[in-house]
């Protein structure tokens, strides 16, 4: 069930309503098109042997008893690959981005590294064939924790000039005087906080398919949120110009932002195709998902805050650090964006800010959902609980009273609109009862429940750290249907339906006569990517702007057909009407061609470049723990969300119900291990992988406020794709707490974690 | 060496060429050229690949097609009742969001079918434990019971009409 608040009331015709998505038909019945679905004559099939070493050199590669088997066409190792240094995300090339990768290397730096790749008639036959290579390494010493990698005399991972292992120098964010606000408090708390290592486990496998023609020119269907990133990355380590690189992405099975990066095999399978003069294929299997997949960074926050006996925070300091894995990846934005998040949610003049990201020889740390913000909210959200309850307020109340408000600076430097957070916690309050539903430990028997809530704010786009664009070009037929372009690809969140949606609006016609264009770089403008909960915040005002555009010429055109000025006409429904009059015209009728003449150029091209807007949520969740087994269990979960004009409600609350599902997981089950001593991954598949499913899930009952519209977004419009995932996990933990007074300062607090502190708890009271 | 393998596939009698190690989801997907259904793993942890044998959904990943010779095989792709006119459960996974990336949703519409034509009428546990086998990253799973358990009731209703 949902509630959907109208604060305001809706002037809108197509916008806020959930319109039947244009993607689900193809997809309930099976003829979507997922890169994997994309078979081509005379295709091979491409597999990439990986490293059983997690730290050494390449002594010897020997691949002629693979390419003596029958039905292998070619072998590429580091020796017959272009060695370019290329980003691992190439985000305009932005510093968020590290630039420390070749397609193969002599060297491997984690467990699973692609180390070789077949191309071959079948797949079975290219698998036999990574059997008969033969690889010699040379053992390096490996680390895999953070305090191995900064030891003195700990192997140098990747030669960057900077010591320690960093990926980056040292983020620090200072605002005010943290000295002086400490030396202000009444109270000081401090607590280091663990995060474990949740994979985004996306349904659909990374997969790719490479096809040259006859003119060198490489068409490329990828399952990836940046087309033009993919697009030019191939094309400067190939070194090919971009206009002979057609990247093409029609549906994809979930990226969660771990498919902005490239994965070794996108390079690997275009020259496997240019080598064997063939299509190639290549597919992931489940376990090469995770290891050559992404993960979210690993690492601890260690967080001090001072408070005045009132409940002010008077500083804020911490030192964040973020395991890295192998490469940089998005390594320097998520430390960045997650380090400078603690500047705010609670306000606090007085803040130091410390963060750091190093390399191990652990599994690729990436983008993920949340982006550095799920590991710095989680420690800020848990503290501000533990603060509330030793400085004797109710934790809703604490976080009321401490909450951003409007006009406060946010991490991106920008003033706060509206009292999204203020918003968010007192609805919630008064959904739950609160806070007359908490238990304060009072539960005695085997099973005892609580409720929590946890807080958060997140960013759409991804400004500051890049400059982002979204474009759209709008073109009206001459019959009046539309059809628009754009660049920005279908994770599966319903956005080109939002963005359609948009373009109705704009130009008053029904939702049904906009068809879209979408994932082809050869053909829609350009785009930076499905990422950073931008997609309908930008790419929908770009489209506005467009439909704008194409509305205006609408008008220029039919002014004189009805005897009217631009400015006297409105547009309803697919109707030139002229407002106060009964003279209309439909939009067919005036853009058809008269008799005899060319139709006119109808064509609005839109282009956005966002800053920022914020949107927040609180989530209040209710728990079960079983004192016997140690098991949590999520009763009910009641989200409650600011972001703005909603688009499409159903889609919207989708978000947030998969956001949570997520967040669920990270908390209480995934975390993906690796072996210490080898670096070996020990759960490398959906058995081990705890995800929570259909039996695990709670009933959610989302509540969606339109308060704060921000005015850079389309009508008001903000990103909601992150934000559900960053606050349930501290509602959780919070939760966990009313029911059975232990705080775990960790993620993810599993049975084996919960029956040990009950242990040590009882010890402690006897 | 390929062997011939026949079955009838969404009422159609087919015969397919294949090695005898092919399961059955590369059949569908390769030699058969319906790639509704789909890989999410391969070793049966995930149900992206369920499907209707004679009667039972299984993970056809796990089944060789060898051994699916004479077997009745519904796909999502033999679902829709007319061109123009799809089942119930799609409709309803339309109509209430259930379908986000969309990789999951052939699989999960199958295994609600199937569970619905065992048991007409469950309850919303019932549901639950029905597609327990099917990972969905996408949806929280709320709008996929929603929807399965309003067609449950719209065919009920159809049926006492
Ligand atoms: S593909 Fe068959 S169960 Fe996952
Ligand atoms: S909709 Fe994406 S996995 Fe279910």
């Amino acid at each position: 069930m949902t509630i959907h608040d109208k604060t305001f009331e809706s002037k809108f015709a197509v916008v806020g309503r959930s319109v039947k998505r244009s993607d689900t038909l193809e997809k309930v019945t099976g003829t979507a098109c997922y890169a994997g679905d994309v078979a081509l004559p005379g295709m091979l099939h491409g597999k990439t042997k990986r490293s059983t070493v997690a730290h050494a050199i390449i002594k010897r590669i020997d691949v002629s008893k693979a390419l003596a088997l029958k039905g292998v066409k070619a072998v590429l190792t580091h020796e017959n690959v272009p060695r370019v240094l290329h980003y691992g995300s190439p985000h305009p090339r932005s510093a968020s981005v590290t630039r420390d990768q070749y397609i193969l290397d002599n060297r491997v730096r984690y467990w699973g590294e692609g180390v070789a790749a077949v191309a071959a008639i079948s797949e079975e036959i290219a698998e036999e064939a990574l059997d008969l290579i033969e690889v010699e390494y040379e053992p390096l010493p490996a680390v895999f924790t953070i305090e191995d990698a900064m030891r003195d005399g700990a192997p140098v991972i990747h030669d960057n000039g900077l010591p320690q292992n960093q990926v980056l120098p040292p983020v620090i964010v200072e605002r005010g005087d943290v000295e002086k606000g400490f030396a202000d408090a009444d109270f000081v708390i401090e607590g280091e906080y663990e995060l474990g290592r949740p994979t985004p486990a996306y349904m659909e496998p990374n997969i790719c398919v490479a096809q040259w023609d006859g003119n060198g020119k490489l068409t490329f269907w990828s399952s990836t949120q940046t087309a033009f990133m993919v697009r030019g990355a191939l094309a400067e380590v190939l070194g090919i110009p971009l206009n002979k690189v057609r990247v093409l992405v029609d549906h994809m099975g979930g990226g969660f932002g771990a498919k902005q990066d490239l994965f070794q095999h996108e390079f690997l399978c275009a020259l496997l195709a240019r080598e064997t003069n063939r299509p190639v294929r290549m597919e992931f299997t489940r376990k090469e998902t995770f290891l050559g997949g992404r993960t979210r960074h690993p690492g601890r926050i260690w967080l001090k805050q001072g408070f005045r006996k009132d409940g002010t925070i008077t500083a804020r300091e911490a030192k964040v650090l973020f395991n890295s894995g192998a490469y940089g990846s998005h390594g320097p934005g998520v430390t960045n964006v997650g380090t400078a998040a603690l500047t705010s949610l609670y306000r606090c003049e007085n803040v130091r800010l410390e963060g750091r990201c190093i390399y191990t020889n652990a599994p690729i740390a990436g983008a993920f959902r949340g982006y550095g913000v799920v590991q710095t909210y989680y420690a800020l959200d848990l503290q501000m609980d533990e603060a509330a309850e030793k400085l004797g307020f109710d934790p809703a109340e604490f976080k009321l009273k401490n909450a951003v408000r409007e006009g406060d600076i946010a991490p991106s430097n920008h003033p706060i609109v509206g009292h999204g957070l203020e918003d968010c916690i007192r609805r919630g309050m008064e959904e739950t009862g609160w806070p007359a539903v908490r238990r304060h430990g009072r539960d005695t028997g085997v099973k005892r429940r609580g409720w929590g809530i946890g807080c958060e704010m997140h960013g759409s786009s991804a400004y500051p750290g890049i400059k982002e664009q979204g474009n759209a070009i709008v073109k009206m037929n001459e019959d009046g249907t539309v059809t628009l372009l754009t660049g920005t690809a279908g994770l599966g969140t319903g956005a080109h339906t939002a963005l359609s949606q948009i373009v109705a609006e704009e130009l008053g016609v029904p939702f049904e006569t906009i068809s879209v264009v979408q994932g082809d770089t050869d053909v829609v403008p350009w785009d930076i990517g499905a990422f950073a909960s931008h997609t309908t915040y930008m790419g929908g005002r770009a489209a506005q702007i467009a439909a704008a555009d194409v509305r205006r010429q609408v008008l220029a055109h039919a002014a004189p057909q009805l005897g009217a000025t631009p400015e006297e006409l409105t547009i309803r429904d697919g109707v030139i009407v002229v407002e106060g009059s009964n003279r209309s015209m439909t939009l067919a009728e005036a853009v058809a061609p008269q008799r005899g003449m060319p139709a006119i150029q109808l064509v609005g091209v839109g282009t956005y470049t966002p800053t920022k807007s914020y949107s927040f949520a609180a989530h209040f969740v209710e728990v079960e723990v079983d004192t016997e087994t140690g098991e949590i269990r999520v009763l009910q979960v009641i989200p409650v969300h600011e972001i703005g004009k909603v688009i499409h409600p159903i889609a919207a609350q989708g978000q947030i119900e998969g956001g949570i599902q997520q967040g669920i997981g990270h908390t209480l089950s995934e975390d993906y291990v690796i072996d210490h001593q080898t670096g070996r991954s020990l759960n490398a598949g959906f058995v081990d992988y705890k995800m929570p499913l259909s039996m695990d899930m709670p009933p959610i009952r989302t509540i969606i406020l339109e308060t704060a519209p921000d005015p850079g977004g389309p009508y008001g419009a903000k990103g909601v794709g992150e934000d559900p995932i960053i606050a349930i996990g501290p509602a959780i933990a919070n939760a966990v707490y009313d029911a059975i007074g232990v705080r775990f300062r960790r993620y993810p607090i599993t049975p084996e974690h919960v029956l040990a502190a009950l242990r040590t708890k009882k010890q402690e009271v006897a | 060496m390929s062997q011939i393998v026949s079955m009838t596939i969404n009422g159609e009698e087919r015969e397919l060429a294949l090695e005898p190690y092919r399961s059955l989801l590369d059949t569908l997907r390769n030699e058969g050229g319906l790639t509704g259904t789909k890989k999410g793993c391969d070793v049966g942890d995930c149900g992206a690949c369920t499907i209707i044998m004679n009667g039972k959904p299984v993970n056809s990943c796990l089944v060789l097609a060898v051994e699916a010779a004479g077997a009745m095989i519904e796909t999502i792709e033999g679902l829709q009742l007319a061109p123009d006119k799809p089942h119930p459960l799609q409709e309803a996974f339309m109509r209430y969001g259930s379908a986000q990336c969309g990789f999951c949703t052939p699989g999960i519409i199958m295994m609600a079918k199937a569970l619905l034509d065992e048991n007409p009428n469950p309850t919303e546990d019932e549901v639950r434990f029905g597609i327990a086998g099917n990972i969905c990253r996408c949806t929280g799973y709320t709008k996929i019971i929603e929807a399965i358990l309003a067609t449950a009731a719209d065919l009920q209703r159809a049926k006492s009409a």
